[in-house]
């Protein structure tokens, strides 16, 4: 079974090229037709299909919440669909969950991977496997076997939790091909990598393609999609708009086009003289609480009106640095200064007086509170200064007014002030923490990725109010690992590798490739 | 036919089916309670007149039902305003041991005048139960220690340490039982004329009254909710954690510890070993149950109280042993909690593989 993982449609594993596909007559490696799913009465996909061809890498492109990864959750069982069905090599099927989908020879690679970062890569495969991977050394020698055959390097006996991101994706591939996978579907699988990372990932899923197996690319990166795919579905609001054109037949702003539905202008970059110091980091020094150097030495300086985008693969001590900025994590060394005080010790509630703010990657990990009506997350923070009344009551007038202002004033659709804040949208939740944070007494906002995984006008929306921000006076960090956007809003560029500073340059100087190379140098 | 169905997480659960689960929960709960009684021999023809009928319709029942309740209102409380900070207060029992040791040493010591006795009696049990929560607090804030575990372990310690007295000094010199000796009439709570109630009832609605007030309408309250649904997010805008996180969990304690300052004050008199058992079950049961809200707490107590009455007949009648009372607050609980599974998901058919 698992040497049969990648199959070879003629039977004499001669290559097919990419583009042409399988032989006519060869029935379509999967068909999705007329899927329907609802959550909770509100419809993810409606008449949804998909065909995917033996032999080629195809793009699967659609907004955030467009229902890409919904339809694929679908076609691997990950949820069960209302309506429609599903066929694979021509055969009727219904998967049922991760077991019917490994027996129909569909594999998955999901954004959060699945593996276990306590057990090496080889145990990985022996848990996903079970009897049939053998002995441990079986199993080691059968991932070796595989990431030779497949040109990938792998270490069967790292561990996980060792492995850099890129590596994690290439472990979870490999288990999944070793697991029997004939159609691979990779869920954003560029998201979490480096420029060259993602070239090299490209140009492995264009291989496995000639060597007969089906790729399915999910991804909301055009340009991707023009260099390595076949042909490309285009989803929007739960629709097939485009159903497996040939790539050169549709141009990418064609895509782009199907994709949003229309065109949304660019932001323009602050253009305001930046003034005096605003934030000074000096030589700030954190560990895990394992040990483990996530921040080393990092210096860097922000002045008001200025926005500094500090770039680096995720991991590289991004969250560490919000976390002692936010004064939710101890430093071991190092000082934070705020427009020349010392907040290296201050507490978060002193640091949100003088006039920080913060927005974590995660909305909802230290920003918002999932369960808080959005009145109440927007009152949270102005509680502490008497906005709404003495220690003893809570003017909840007061606080619902506020709320219905930020409401309209920010656009946030699907809100209302008693509404919870949980059932919003990425990117209306992300203008609720946002419209918090951008308050009249803000001096410096750091935001970690403020766009990650909103859509484009909701994207488009987050960075104008950054922008507006900057060019009010504002001190802005903003740390991304979306170089587009880094290169859009920042005057200077940064980039940070394995928790310290090793490059800066104005945003004239950088490009995708000098930062790319920052990002993933060893020095 | 069962894989036809499929199940999705609800957005928003409107209130009306919020409400309707919960009371279907209810309903199973006290079907399957009935189910057990019926089963271990009680004639499910007396069911209604003992439960209904003699907890609630008779001048004694009630005022029994009540007596009952006055303590299962503190410790419902304690359960509800520490749960509200997902802080798991394990340790009713031994804060409510600690409350009524602090009672009787207060009482038994004679400490200041007649006329502040019983009040000093409370504020002692209360400071003490608050104490004896204090210690798994600062460990779990200093050091990260599961409430869980150092709350349940304390409970059992709390009772060595009330055996250690009445089995020594303050063991009844006349009869050598470990009871200590009856309190003074100052030092008893004045019965209200109606059965065995006394003034804890009234102190115990007090209790209430307040615990709303902080936890409802104060900034305390609105913080304390932050705490408990997300303490980073509430720390990053500036709430102090520590100090709610203390407020909420030292409350929780003392009204525990309260809890046994009215038992042996109110309906003991004197300090007993018997007195504590079952009450840190309770508190959680009456505090899921009511929700974690205050005034409802009050509610469900009252009829909790019911229930021990009633099984206090059934164990006169019928031979019923005190571990089905246990059972039977169990069963209802289990309902309730099983039923908001159809508060959170729906369940519907699905219509996979038709043809489009």
């Amino acid at each position: 079974m698992t040497e049969t993982a990648i199959a070879h449609p003629a039977g004499d594993g001669r290559p097919v090229s990419p583009g042409a596909g399988a032989p006519p007559g060869t029935p379509p490696a999967l068909e999705l037709a007329g899927v329907h799913k609802a959550f909770d009465g509100k419809p993810a996909l409606i008449d949804a299909g998909f065909t995917l061809r033996r032999g080629e890498v195809h793009a699967l492109v659609g907004e955030n919440g467009a229902g890409k990864s919904t339809l694929m959750n679908v076609a691997t069982g990950v949820y069960a669909a209302d309506a429609g069905r599903e066929l694979v090599d021509g055969e009727l099927v219904r998967i049922r969950g991760p077991v019917d989908a490994a027996a129909a020879g569909l594999g998955m690679v999901h954004q959060h991977f699945r593996l276990v970062p306590r057990f090496t890569v080889a145990e990985n495969v022996r848990l996903a496997l079970g009897r049939r991977a053998g002995s441990p050394a079986a199993a080691a020698a059968l991932v070796a076997a595989k990431a030779e055959k497949i040109g990938f390097p792998v270490r069967p006996d790292a561990r996980v939790a060792d492995l850099s991101v890129a590596e994690r994706q290439r472990a979870e591939i490999l288990k999944v091909l070793l697991l029997g996978a004939r159609v691979l579907i990779l869920d954003e699988p560029t998201a979490v990598l480096t420029e060259q990372e993602s070239d090299a990932l490209l140009a492995f899923t264009a291989r496995l393609a000639t060597q007969g197996g089906s790729v399915v690319l999910i991804t909301h990166k055009l340009r991707e999609v023009a260099a390595r795919a076949d042909r490309v579905t285009v989803m929007r609001q739960g629709r097939t708009v485009l159903d497996g054109a040939p790539i050169a037949s549709v141009s990418s702003a064609e895509v782009a086009r199907l994709a949003v539905g229309a065109t949304v202008a660019p932001v323009a970059r602050p253009r305001r003289a930046p003034g005096g110091p605003a934030l000074t980091v000096d030589g700030l020094a954190h560990r895990r609480d394992d040990g483990g150097v996530t921040l080393d030495g990092l210096t860097l300086s922000l002045r008001e009106g200025e926005v500094l985008g500090l770039a680096g693969v995720g991991g590289n001590g991004q969250s560490e640095l919000v976390a002692c900025l936010a004064g939710l994590a101890a430093p071991r060394a190092g000082s934070v200064a705020l427009a020349g005080r010392d907040i290296t010790t201050a507490s978060p509630a002193a640091r949100r007086d003088l006039g920080l703010r913060v927005v974590p990657a995660d909305r909802f990990a230290f920003g918002l509170i999932r369960g808080f009506s959005v009145a109440d997350n927007l009152a949270l923070a102005a509680l502490r200064r008497g906005r709404y009344g003495a220690p003893f009551g809570v003017a909840r007038r007061r606080i619902r007014r506020d709320a219905e202002a930020a409401i309209r004033d920010h656009e946030i659709h699907g809100a209302a002030p008693g509404r919870s804040t949980g059932l919003l949208s990425g990117g209306n939740a992300q203008k609720v923490l946002l419209a918090r944070e951008l308050d009249d007494a803000v001096r410096v906002l750091v935001a970690h990725s403020p766009t990650r995984g909103l859509d484009v006008r909701a994207a488009q929306a987050v960075q104008a109010a950054i922008a507006a921000a900057a060019e009010r006076g504002v001190a802005c960090l903003l740390i991304s690992e979306d170089l587009e956007e880094l290169m859009a809003l920042s005057a200077r560029i940064a980039v940070i590798n394995r928790g310290r500073i090793v490059g800066e340059m104005p945003v004239e100087d950088a490009s995708a490739a000098a930062l790319g190379a920052l990002m993933v140098g060893h020095a | 036919m069962l894989d036809g169905l499929v199940i999705t997480r609800r957005f928003d659960t409107p209130t009306w089916l919020l409400a309707l689960v919960f009371l279907a929960g209810i309903a199973a709960g006290l079907a399957m309670a009935t189910a057990l009684l019926v089963a271990i021999g009680v004639p499910a023809s007396a069911l209604f007149n003992e439960v209904i009928g003699e907890a609630f319709m008779t001048a004694s029942g009630l005022a029994q039902t009540l007596t009952f309740a006055t303590p299962l209102i503190c410790v419902g409380l304690s359960a509800a305003v520490a749960l509200r900070l997902r802080f798991w207060n394990i340790g009713i029992e031994g804060q409510l041991w600690l409350g009524a040791l602090g009672a009787t040493a207060v009482a038994l010591g004679d400490v200041g005048p007649e006329a502040t006795r019983l009040p000093l009696m409370l504020v002692a049990a209360a400071l003490a139960g608050a104490a004896w929560i204090a210690l798994p607090l600062v460990l779990k804030l200093r050091l990260g220690v599961s409430e869980v575990i150092s709350t349940l372990l304390l409970g059992s310690i709390a009772f060595l340490f009330a055996q250690h007295l009445l089995f020594g000094a303050w063991r009844d010199p006349a009869t050598g039982f470990p009871i200590s000796l009856a309190f003074d009439a100052s030092e008893r709570l004045a019965a209200l004329g109606f059965g065995r109630t006394h003034l804890g009832l009234p102190i115990a609605l007090a209790a209430a009254l307040l615990v709303w007030f902080l936890v409802d309408v104060t900034r305390l309250g609105f913080y304390g909710r932050a705490v408990g649904e997300n303490i980073e997010a509430a720390r990053a805008a500036g709430v102090p954690v520590i100090a709610v996180t203390c407020a909420f969990v030292l409350l929780s304690g003392a009204l525990s510890g309260l809890a046994g300052g009215l038992i042996v004050a109110g309906t003991e008199h004197r300090m007993s070993l018997t007195l504590g058992a079952g009450y840190t079950f309770s508190g959680i049961v009456i505090a899921f149950l009511g929700r974690f809200r205050p005034l409802a707490t009050v509610v469900v107590a009252v009829i909790i109280g019911g229930v021990f009455t009633a099984s206090d007949v059934f164990k006169v009648f019928y031979g019923i042993s005190e571990a089905v009372v246990v059972l039977l607050q169990g069963l209802v609980l289990f309902g309730v909690l099983v039923a908001q599974f159809f508060g959170a998901y729906r369940i519907s058919r699905a219509n996979w593989g038709a043809s489009a």
